[in-house]
């Protein structure tokens, strides 16, 4: 079923549309406090309609807090929350127009897997039809129509969970809400399930997703923009790509993948083509970045998989530094090397022979994919 | 993991409070006031105005001290029959398991179901003056008359009540022990400890706040108890619930009952903090 | 395990056996031969009669059982009701009140049920409401001694309960009258049963408060078992026993196999 006829069935039904505007979601300065201590700072954001916006962070950092303060399970203790434009802070969670889907599935052990999935249709008093043709489709959806009889005590836990997103799906939410829904499953079921929900998103443009993980990697491959969140505060916030290739700062370098960060000094000459020239000990680099005062010291940011051992990338920056280790996984081999005071990490998939420890070691990197970062105290 | 749990406070004025009022109702109106007007009875005197002089003349009676003295005692030393039973008993159900064990667990979870003075009944089979115990006697020794009298003493009562309120201790321990790290004892017996002093050091303090929260629960208990002192009915025992019932029913006495239960509900709630106090802080 | 040595296990499982022999089963199985028995004067039982027991089938003694019995399943039911109420009301509280209200609802159990009779006489024997002499009585004193148990079951049951069933289904439109009879209540249906279970045990046993309250028409069976022993007719006061005991005993084993679907039991 396109999106197209769900939004035509939603507007019959006179029920919140998926479509446009209405799924819009914005925080305005929320605050959430919790026995007194502040667990969300003053948190601004605004979630376009249709897209998904993945918050993640390490425990603590408040992104669960924020879902939850979306959903209407916590008050938060300043601020407002709009969802399509409309202010719900005051509204209870079954009125909001949402949806939940949680690490822990949550099934009605006493219910079949078709009275689960229907369950908030009948919740809200929708007639027998309707339900009806909602489950199947929901249960279509996500693959699950065999399994219209089962209870979920006899399904696994990939399969709870997608009848979860079923039960969800068939409201027809403005907004998904998802709280760190495959940190239960195993690795090899979390694999399926992200390319699942991509194509979820993929097959469902007016649906708004608000994804909380604390796994990065599953943002990286859902996520449209991704809001970092670290002590209760958003740390950094932006478009996937632009978030990893140009980290605004050392956390989210950190957080989202993997980086190696090299401490730079902005050399004098400003160029025009969008290149910066900095100095690290000895080595003369290139970056990608946008114009620095000369003399500032920033970290040049790169990431272990962009360094290679050999010029023959035509690669043009080059450091120097010694061996320290070196670990073959197979696909993969990683290199601990010594850059001055630095230690950098680089994976290789392509290793002629496996060098020496101790050895002295070329590392090589293109200008593009690094990018410089503000030095941060006491990080 | 996700974010500590944040509760929700309320938005508009909570009406959700109000759901917690008609059950209180009910227990104000069910047992609260007729509580007010047992104190009532006992302190004000007809005419209105504290009465203490009424209420204190009932406290100094034989009877009451009589009343008083044996509820402590009988609780005491049931308390502790009860504790010494259970701790045995749960020692061997939880460390020397043999097949029906569990059987014996869920027998004995069953048996705090019935009533009490169903084992009363029974001990007047056993051990009462034309029962088994003494006919067997009488029997084989040729006695002229029943020589085992205890059931009609003080002691007929403790048996009984350490019979019906083991279990009351028993499923506690057996809880704390369940949790006991099993390597732990299996480390001992290895390295050559005996079998007492792996009790000593490994189980027991593990089991000393069960202990303490079920000892004090049956302490409260053991107080309380009516069915078993009212079966038994032998002179000079009687408890402060059973003193109650005399005075109101059989003498219609109501002032000098109000003025006991007072006491002994004042007795029980003092037991009854013990028992909390010692269930929550001590993990139990 | 404690004891390794053969003989040394085969001591112990004697001790136990003995123990729980002596303390559990032997009174039980007393009882049982007593009502079957015509006479006892020596060690054993003479004579096997079901006298007893047809004695115990009419009159007043069946009587007794249908006493017991109603007033067992109305306080039960009221119990379960009220419990079930405050238990989830106090829920909804800050954790400050559930802590005191709830001690509260615990006391009528700790209190001596001879005094929660005493105080029922003394409280309703003048107006404005006057229940001496009725059956109602009885069923109110049942009632608060039992309240306090299917209340402890029933919270015990809602602390275990994981907050996400009732937090999803709010977030997918369930108002919370909605969510309280198809989410929370089949959640904790084990517990309810439970509670139910043990109230009417309790109810079907007690004796402190009845005895205080009872009116002539409506005597439940421990008083009227006493009523029997006191008189000296230890016999057919041990086949009511057994009455008793059976009766409660096939409705705990009934509660615990009722099918509860997919719920089942939520230890």
């Amino acid at each position: 079923m396109t999106s197209v006829a769900l939004g035509a069935e939603a507007r019959a039904r006179g029920e919140a549309q998926t479509l446009g505007s209405n799924s819009t979601v914005k925080f305005d300065a929320v605050t959430v406090a919790y026995r007194g201590a502040i667990v969300l700072k003053p948190l601004t954001l605004d979630v376009a309609a249709g897209e998904i916006l993945a918050m993640i962070g390490p425990s603590g950092s408040g992104k669960t807090t924020a879902l939850r303060a979306v959903a209407g399970f916590v008050r938060p203790a300043s601020g407002r929350i709009h969802i399509g434009g409309a202010d719900v802070t005051d509204l209870p969670p079954y009125e909001r127009g949402l949806a939940m889907v949680v690490q822990n599935y949550a099934l009605f052990p006493h219910m079949r897997v078709a009275d689960n999935v229907a369950f908030g249709l009948k919740a809200r008093g929708a007639a027998k039809p309707l339900i009806e043709e909602r489950v199947d489709d929901a249960l279509r959806i996500v693959g699950m129509q065999k399994y219209l009889k089962r209870y979920p005590r006899e399904l696994s836990g990939g399969q709870q969970q997608r009848v979860a997103i079923a039960r969800a799906l068939a409201v027809r939410p403005r907004v998904l809400l998802l709280d760190e829904p495959l940190s239960a499953l195993d690795a090899q079921i979390r694999r399926s399930m992200v390319e699942e929900i991509a194509r979820l998103h993929a097959d469902l443009p007016g649906l708004t997703i608000l994804y909380v993980t604390h796994d990065q990697s599953e943002a990286l491959t859902l996520a449209d923009r991704i809001a970092i969140l670290r002590d209760g505060a958003l740390s950094a916030i932006g478009r996937t790509s632009d978030l990893y290739r140009r980290p605004p700062n050392r956390f989210a370098a950190e957080f989202l993948g993997r980086a190696n960060l090299l401490p730079v000094v902005v050399e004098g000459n400003t160029r025009t083509d969008g290149m910066v020239a900095v100095r690290a000990g000895d080595d003369r680099l290139v970056v990608a970045s946008d114009a620095a005062p000369s003399g500032a010291r920033r970290l040049l940011c790169v990431r272990p998989q962009h360094l290679t051992l050999t010029a023959e990338y035509g690669y043009s920056n080059k450091v120097c530094g010694r061996l320290r280790e070196v670990l073959w996984q197979g696909e993969l081999t990683h290199l601990v090397a010594e850059v001055g005071d630095t230690v950098m990490r680089i994976v290789a998939t392509r290793l002629p022979s496996l060098p020496e420890r101790g050895a002295p070691l070329d590392l090589f990197f293109a200008p593009a994919d690094a990018s410089l970062i503000p030095e941060e105290a006491g990080v | 993991m996700s974010d500590l749990a944040v509760r929700a406070a309320p938005a508009r004025p909570n009406f959700n409070g109000l759901w917690v009022a008609p059950p209180l109702i009910v227990l104000g109106l069910t047992f609260l006031y007729p509580l007010v007007l047992i104190a009532h009875a006992a302190l004000v005197a007809d005419a209105g105005g504290i009465d203490l002089g009424g209420f204190l003349s009932v406290l100094h009676s034989r009877a009451f001290l009589n009343a008083l003295i044996n509820t402590g005692l009988i609780a005491l030393a049931a308390t502790a029959g009860c504790l010494v039973l259970g701790v045995t008993l749960a020692l061997i159900l939880a460390f020397v398991p043999f097949p029906g064990s569990t059987f014996v667990a869920r027998l004995i979870d069953t048996f705090i179901a019935l009533p009490t003075f169903l084992v009363t009944l029974a001990f007047t089979f056993l051990y009462g003056s034309a029962g088994m115990l003494n006919g067997a006697l009488t029997q084989s020794f040729g006695l002229s008359e029943a020589p085992v009298h205890f059931l009609y003493s003080a002691w007929g009562v403790i048996l009984a009540e350490v019979t019906v309120y083991t279990p009351f201790v028993l499923r506690p321990l057996l809880a704390a022990f369940s949790l006991v790290d099993q390597s732990q004892i299996e480390v001992a017996g290895l390295l050559g400890a005996k079998p007492w002093r792996i009790v000593r050091n490994v189980i027991l303090p593990a089991a000393l706040p069960a202990a303490i929260a079920g000892g004090s629960l049956c302490l409260l208990l053991t107080v309380n108890e009516f069915g078993i002192v009212l079966f038994i009915g032998a002179k000079g025992v009687i408890t402060l619930p059973l003193l109650i019932y005399d005075k109101a029913i059989q003498e219609s006495d109501y002032q000098a009952a109000c003025a006991i239960a007072l006491v002994n509900i004042a007795l029980s709630l003092g037991l009854f903090s013990l028992y909390r106090f010692a269930a929550r802080r001590l993990g139990g | 395990m404690l004891v390794w040595s053969r003989s040394g296990r085969f001591i112990v499982w004697l001790l136990a056996a003995l123990l729980i022999g002596i303390i559990f089963i032997a009174p039980l199985a007393v009882i049982l031969a007593a009502s079957l028995a015509q006479q006892w004067n020596g060690v054993f039982p003479t004579g096997f009669t079901l006298e007893h027991y047809a004695s115990a089938a009419g009159g007043a003694s069946g009587d007794s059982v249908v006493a017991s019995l109603i007033t067992g399943l109305v306080a039960s039911l009221l119990a379960l009701l009220c419990g079930s109420w405050a238990a989830l009301a106090l829920r909804a509280q800050g954790e400050a009140w559930s802590r005191t209200l709830g001690l509260l609802f615990f006391i009528p159990s700790a209190v001596p049920s001879v005094s929660v009779g005493l105080g029922l006489l003394v409280a309703f024997s003048q107006r404005p409401l006057l229940l001496n002499g009725t059956t109602a009585i009885v069923i109110l004193a049942h009632f608060v001694l039992i309240s306090a148990f299917s209340f402890g079951n029933v919270s015990a049951g809602l602390a275990r309960l994981s907050p996400d069933y009732e937090e999803v289904a709010s977030s997918l439109g369930a108002r919370p009258t909605y969510r309280l009879f198809n989410v929370t209540l089949p959640l904790i249906a084990p517990y309810l049963i439970a509670a139910f279970g043990l109230s009417f045990a309790l109810s079907m046993g007690e004796l402190g408060a009845t005895v205080m309250v009872y009116p002539p028409g409506w005597v439940t069976l421990p008083v009227a078992i006493f009523g029997l022993t006191d008189r000296g007719d230890i016999f057919s006061g041990a086949a009511l026993t057994m009455i008793l005991v059976a009766a409660t005993l096939a409705l705990l084993i009934g509660l615990e196999r009722l099918p509860l679907g997919a719920v089942g039991r939520r230890a």
